[in-house]
This record gives structure tokens, C-alpha cells and sequence, in this order.
């Protein structure tokens, strides 16, 4: 009987930390929308050592300021992600 | 009815008192200023402050208006005719505060040109010609620029591609809640505040969709009394916004390429200015203050010399003595502006991309001091022990 209730708690256990294969989420997407951190996360650049970091490291470079992620998209962005032009 | 009340008050202390309005020439040492009207609160402390500067004392006398306004103003010499504002000195009115209004003034008859022109953005966001061989321009402190919604809004951040759609669509742009253009309370085009964000969300100034107000107190009005807060938006510069913190929330913006949305201060309650100074926030401009050389490149006033010292962080003599001992830096740092020496950042025109920046004479600690705790060691003069270099007290970095 001992061993029946160690061999099901362990399943729950290895149960509960499998992924799910049918998350549709991205791997490395962001936390859901206006989730706040105020940790550097690991989504980001430390440029600490970096003489000349890019732009787009810059605004991406680790910080403990408050984040807020947004994931969902404008109905009108184009499937590529790019933007439409604007209406004349 | 409520709502016209709660306003009212905030109303008034902007606009400057006009009964009887005296002649200007009747202050001592006036000096003329046309600037942006996000400077209005640094210029009214300021003012204060020159009023009583016991060393130098003179009379800041100022017209809000828009930069590119401002620009062609002393690019072509176009004089004011308008009413201008002035502060009271401490003997004038004890009881005067940055909250209390100023005191209206009549400029001398056929107008008078600016001493100094003020654009709160890169001029060249305004206009493709350069300054002219008498106009010499000098940078000052950094301001953000925001999007600002109700308190009774739910929103809390705006991303780039939802503000292309917001003001670039409009209704059409289908970004909820903001969909109602009559909601959307934007500026005029020569307004640093709409050329700012155009230039960072990508959509000309002239073909933003929304209310079109004059002046940044129309739009905080427009806010605070919308019937719909949910759906209501409007841009404000920082400096406006921090003067009314309880009463509208500022949105987090999320760059163009970037991952997360962020405040211009380093949290929604903090006033570090944090991530404009390292980056996180990007909507933002230099102050650029001009004024007028003589033939031989001089500046023609110099009064106006050295006010443009203090505003860009250079030697002023004789130095200043304010009353309290306050400091440009307190004064830069009380109104929600970053001083060029604080900042980490920095770009070469509106909206380009931002690279590292080192100031020749770092005022990070002195800055963060003011607005934040420092971490910075305190020191005595000369005993920096880390290689930095002890300057108002501090250890800063160079």
C-alpha cells in the first residue's frame, strides 16, 4: 500500500512538470499581458560590458524597472507583422 | 458639474493674471523668452528664482508658444505683440508658488523679439533650413513625452504599432478602447509634443487623426472631463504630466522592436526619470534654447547668455545664488526635466536611434538625489576613493 501511494504521488509530480505539447504559446514569448515585473527578466541584453551596444539593445538591455508585456496584436497589422500604410 | 469644478482650480493657476497688465520694461532686467508651453512650469520656477538671485538678479518674462513657432521666431526675428507672463519676486508676493499663477505684462509697442527661443524638440523636426549665422543654438535638459489617460481609465501601457493605428486610423484603426477620435485629445502641428510622438510612432503630424488643442492645459482639461475615460487619450510632455499626477495616469510605451512596455520613470510611481535616462523610454527630445550672436558671434544679450549657462548646464558668472540655495539641477529635476548631465543616452535627431551617451561632467548622483535615493558615495572634496570625481557632494563617475 506504501509503495502504491509513493509511486502515485511521484507521477503527479513528473505530471505536473511536463510541458504541454499543445500550448500554443511561443517558447519565448512574454509573460501574459499586463503581467508586471520588477526583475530583469531573461528576455533581455546585458550591456554592462558592451562599448557600443545597438539600438535595439539599448531598449531591450536588462532592467529592474516595472514591465508590462502586451501580446495581442492590432486587427489591421499585416500577417508579417509589418504596418499598412496609413489611410491618404 | 463635478468634474468643471475639480478642474477649475488647475485652470487658473495657468492662466497668467491679466487685469491691468503693466508694461513690461517696468521689471528690472527683463529678458524676453518665447518657449514651449510644456516649459511653463520650468520657467515659472525658474523666474522665481532669477527674480531673487541675489548675485545676478533679473526678470524672466515669457511667452508659451509652439517650438516651431518659437524657431521662426528668432530665426526671423518676428516680434511679440501677445501679452507676456512674469513671477513675482519674494518682496513682490512672499506667497507665491510654482502652483500660483503668473502676472501678465504688455511687451514694449511694436513687439519685441525674443532674447531666447525655446523648441522642446530637435529643430530640425520643425524645419530643414539651418539657423542663420546669428542664431546659435544650445542643448538643455531632456523631456519625455507621454500619453496620458483618466484615473478612471483601466489602460495601462500602448504599444507602437497600436498608436500607428490609434492616431494614424483612427475609429478605423479598430484599436479598442481608444476608437473614438473624438476622444483622442492630440496638438497642433507646430507643437513639440505631436512632432515628438510623430516621429517616434511613425505618422506624420499632419495626418494624425483626433481633437487638435492649442495648448497642453486643453488637452489635460479634455481628460479629466471626458464622459468616457475608458476611450479617452491624449500627449502631454512629462513636465505636464508630473504636475498632475493625481489627477490622469501615464500609459507605458512599447518602442518600435521592443519587448516589454515602460514608464519614463523606472516604475509608475517613481519619479527617477530612470528609463529615459538609460533608454527603456524613447519618446523624448533635448530642449534646445537659441539665441541671437552679433556680427562678430557674440551673444547680443548678456542676460540672455546667461540664462541659456544655467539651462544647458555651463558655467554662469557670477554664479547664482537662489533663494534656499537651490541649485539648477533642483530646479530641472522638481519639474520632471533630465538634466544633459544625467543622461546616459542620446540620439542625433527626433526619433533616431539612441546610442550611449558619457556627459563631460556626469550629475547622475545629484540628479538621483533629488528624485530618488543615490547610491552613489558622498564626499568630501578630493576623497572620491573609486576614481570618481567628488562634485556637489558626490562621487559621480566623471
Amino acid at each position: 500500500m506504501r509503495l502504491v501511494t509513493i509511486f502515485a504521488t511521484l507521477s503527479l509530480v513528473f505530471a505536473a512538470a511536463c510541458g504541454d505539447d499543445n500550448n500554443q504559446t511561443p517558447k519565448d514569448a512574454p509573460p501574459p499581458v499586463d503581467s508586471t515585473v520588477a526583475t530583469p527578466d531573461a528576455d533581455c541584453f546585458d550591456i554592462t560590458n558592451v562599448a557600443a551596444p545597438t539600438h535595439d539593445q539599448i531598449i531591450n538591455a536588462c532592467t529592474t524597472a516595472t514591465k508590462i508585456y502586451k501580446t495581442e496584436k492590432p486587427p489591421l497589422l499585416n500577417p508579417d507583422g509589418s504596418l499598412p500604410p496609413l489611410p491618404q | 458639474m463635478r468634474r468643471l469644478l475639480l478642474i477649475i482650480p488647475f485652470v487658473a493657476a495657468l492662466a497668467p493674471r491679466d487685469a491691468a497688465a503693466a508694461p513690461c520694461t517696468d521689471l528690472p532686467n527683463p529678458v524676453y523668452v518665447q518657449a514651449g508651453d510644456t516649459q511653463t512650469n520650468l520657467l515659472k520656477r525658474l523666474g522665481r528664482a532669477l527674480r531673487d538671485n541675489t548675485s545676478n538678479p533679473m526678470s524672466l518674462i515669457f511667452l508659451p508658444s509652439g517650438s516651431c513657432t518659437n524657431i521662426d521666431a528668432i530665426y526671423s526675428r518676428v516680434p511679440i505683440t501677445a501679452n507676456m507672463q512674469f513671477v513675482p519676486s519674494m518682496a513682490e508676493d512672499p506667497a507665491w508658488t510654482p502652483s500660483s499663477p503668473t502676472i501678465a505684462c504688455t511687451p514694449p509697442a511694436g513687439g519685441v523679439v525674443p532674447d531666447i527661443a525655446n523648441s522642446a524638440l530637435f529643430n530640425s523636426a520643425c524645419t530643414s533650413s539651418p539657423p542663420p549665422a546669428t542664431v546659435a543654438m544650445h542643448q538643455g535638459p531632456v523631456q519625455a513625452y507621454v500619453m496620458a489617460v483618466p484615473k478612471a481609465s483601466s489602460q495601462k501601457a500602448i504599444t507602437f504599432e497600436e498608436a500607428y493605428f490609434v492616431f494614424g486610423f483612427g475609429m478605423a484603426g479598430m484599436v479598442a478602447p481608444w476608437t473614438d477620435e473624438t476622444n483622442m485629445f492630440i496638438r497642433t502641428i507646430t507643437k513639440s509634443t505631436l512632432l515628438a510622438w510623430a516621429a517616434n510612432i511613425t505618422v506624420p503630424g499632419d495626418m494624425w487623426k483626433g481633437v487638435r488643442r492649442d495648448a497642453s492645459s486643453m488637452v489635460v482639461s479634455d481628460l479629466m472631463t471626458s464622459p468616457n475615460p475608458e476611450s479617452a487619450i491624449g500627449i502631454l510632455g512629462v513636465e505636464v504630466y508630473d504636475g498632475l499626477r493625481d489627477k490622469l495616469s501615464v500609459l507605458a510605451y512599447r518602442g518600435k522592436g521592443q519587448y516589454a512596455a515602460y514608464f519614463p520613470d523606472s516604475s509608475f510611481e517613481s519619479r527617477d526619470k530612470r528609463n529615459v535616462r538609460d533608454g527603456h523610454y524613447t519618446v523624448w527630445s533635448p530642449t534646445i534654447w537659441m539665441e541671437t550672436l552679433d556680427a562678430n558671434g557674440q551673444p547680443v544679450s548678456a542676460r540672455a547668455h546667461y540664462i541659456i549657462n544655467l539651462l544647458t548646464g555651463k558655467t554662469a558668472t557670477p554664479e547664482p545664488q537662489f533663494p534656499g540655495n537651490q541649485t539648477m539641477i533642483d530646479l530641472i529635476a522638481a519639474v520632471g526635466l533630465v538634466p544633459d548631465c544625467a543622461m546616459g543616452v542620446n540620439r542625433k535627431f527626433e526619433g533616431g536611434p539612441l546610442e550611449l551617451y558619457k556627459p563631460a561632467e556626469s550629475c547622475v548622483c545629484s540628479y538621483e538625489s533629488r528624485v530618488d535615493q543615490t547610491s552613489c558615495a558622498t564626499c568630501p572634496a578630493g576623497t572620491c576613493s573609486n576614481g570618481g570625481v567628488c562634485r556637489a557632494g558626490f562621487c559621480e563617475v566623471q
